[in-house]
């Protein structure tokens, strides 16, 4: 699903971002990126997004060697990636609905294909009562609930969360992560970058550590056993 | 595209336009200014070429004969003359037609004439030429002048240069005040989309994430260029019709002589000045817009 062969990435100041990664996501992992800030963990992030190239190496993405990949493409690889920040993003003159809408909207998804997906998906994330209310108007798990929405609702094969329990209380963090885990049991493919070390160690799912630009270590079970 | 994603560009650019007002309004004063340079030249300089083809068909070249020609002669000289190219019509005038004509236009002052007649008439043979094309009077002018037997030619050469000269000259400042506006209006519409797409900067980002196309996420700001242009085209033109109505009134009243000129219909100048006009606003709110996007919209 996700493949990084020998990539590297070296900013044009010269500095180092990534270097010789080699990793392999299967289709519906649920892998952990972790590592000191500075590490490279966000490199990797954007290099996932195609927000940045790679210097070297190649990276593909659900058959697509995405670093190959012209311009006026990128859209569409981006449709396979859903995308959660640690910020949420939300448009604040939206309604949670309308901001859930907004990702198939410009995208031209069919206007009864919105219709359906939208109220499962804001079902799904146990905010189908909250459709028709404004961002501020939502806690902050619930702002990053209807995030989870909109990164998912196109049905990406891959979801993409950078930082997703950054800004929130224990309680909420977990409300989300057992989201994440329903999602992942649907066959959503989910890499998450992420601090939380308890997080980590309860799931006890793949974790990468990444130092210094490397990969340093590569297992399954906590944020370091 | 579907009619949905249009509404939605629509929509877009009206909110990116409502949200940014000061600068929209500032857009749109200058697109009006430049349709109302483009506006008033063109009016200007379509009225005068009017004016200019009135005179054509009225003055064409008056040719007058040397002596006493026969009626062998007339016809020679009438056939190389109908020859001329450019040369549409030629009519015979006889003295004595000549001087009923003079009488005629004189009217109750032909008194002056007494003692004229046929038999002492000074007036000369002459041909009255039409042309094609005034522009080529020159050239059959000197055409004319190589024929035998030909004497003076008068022809209302000064007065079309005149205003010929007179029609350039508005057209072509214009045509500079024009383009001087039109870079000022593409300089303050690119700063309005400037701000558009900074005001807009969260949305784009997460459209860029959720798989929008480059030309999705620019056409609401290049929607928000051609409206400006539109309503800085609609607004003048609106303006000018009652204005040029107005104009032409006013002048009949104040130089009564003038209503030998007849002025262009307002129907006629809008029915090619208004798609100008709007055409052009379009395309400068389109190229303001553009310019914008290529510079500050990294998508």
């Amino acid at each position: 699903m996700i493949q990084l062969n020998n990539v590297t990435k070296i900013y044009p100041d010269g500095s180092k971002g990534v270097e010789n990664i080699n990793l392999h996501i299967r289709k519906g992992e649920f892998v952990f990126i972790v590592g000191s800030s500075g590490s490279g963990k966000s490199t990797l992030m954007k290099l996932l997004l195609k927000e940045l190239d790679p210097t070297e190496g190649e990276i593909i993405i659900n058959r697509i060697v995405t670093n190959e990949l012209p311009r006026k493409q990128i859209p569409y690889l981006r449709r396979k990636l859903g995308v959660v920040f640690q910020d949420f993003r939300l448009l604040p003159n939206k309604t949670v609905a309308e901001n859930v809408a907004f990702a198939m909207l410009v995208v031209e998804a069919p206007r009864r294909v919105i219709r359906r997906n939208v109220p499962a998906v804001l079902a799904l994330v146990g905010l189908e009562k909250k459709g028709r209310s404004k961002p501020n108007q939502l806690s902050g798990g619930e702002q990053q609930r209807t995030a989870l929405a909109r990164a998912i609702v196109n049905n990406p094969p891959i979801l993409i969360c950078d930082e997703p329990t950054g800004n929130l209380d224990p309680e909420t963090t977990w409300e989300i992560m057992e989201l994440l885990v329903e999602i992942n049991k649907r066959g959503t493919t989910i890499v998450m970058a992420t601090h939380a070390r308890d997080i980590v160690d309860i799931m006890q799912k793949r974790v990468i550590t990444i130092d210094d630009g490397h990969i340093v270590r590569d297992r399954e079970g906590g944020y370091v056993g | 595209m579907k009619p949905r994603t249009i509404r939605y560009f629509l929509e877009e650019g009206v909110t990116g336009l409502k949200k940014n007002l000061l600068m929209t309004m500032a857009s749109i004063m200058a697109v009006m200014a430049c349709i109302t340079i483009l506006s008033f030249s063109y009016i200007v300089t379509s009225n005068l070429e009017h004016v200019l083809q009135q005179m054509e068909d009225s003055i064409g070249i008056s040719v007058f004969i040397d002596g006493e020609p026969d009626s062998a002669e007339i016809s020679r000289i009438r056939g190389e003359l109908e020859a001329l190219d450019y040369v549409t019509f030629v009519e015979y005038i006889s003295p004595a037609q000549a001087l009923d004509a003079l009488k005629a236009d004189w009217g109750a002052d032909e008194d002056i004439f007494t003692g004229l007649d046929n038999d002492n008439n000074p007036l000369s043979h002459s041909f009255q030429l039409s042309l094609s094309d005034m522009d080529y009077q020159t050239l059959v002018l000197t055409e004319v002048s190589k024929i035998d037997g030909i004497g003076t030619v008068r022809h209302g050469q000064a007065e079309t240069e005149l205003i010929t000269k007179l029609s350039d000259v508005l057209r072509n400042v214009g045509i500079v005040v024009m383009a001087l506006l039109s870079i000022i209006s593409v300089t303050i519409i690119t700063n309005t989309i400037r701000i558009s797409v900074a005001n807009r900067r969260v949305e784009i980002n997460i459209m860029k994430y959720v798989g929008a196309t480059d030309t999705f996420i620019r056409w609401p700001f290049i929607v928000e260029g051609m409206i400006i242009g539109l309503v800085g085209a609609a607004v003048p033109l609106a303006l000018s019709v009652p204005l040029y109505s107005a104009a032409i009134q006013n002048l009949y009243a104040a130089i009564p002589v003038i209503e030998m000129v007849q002025f262009r219909l307002s129907g006629d100048i809008f029915v090619t000045l208004a798609p100008m006009a709007l055409a052009f606003g379009i395309v400068l709110g389109i190229i303001g817009s553009t310019t914008s996007i290529r510079k500050h919209l990294r998508v």
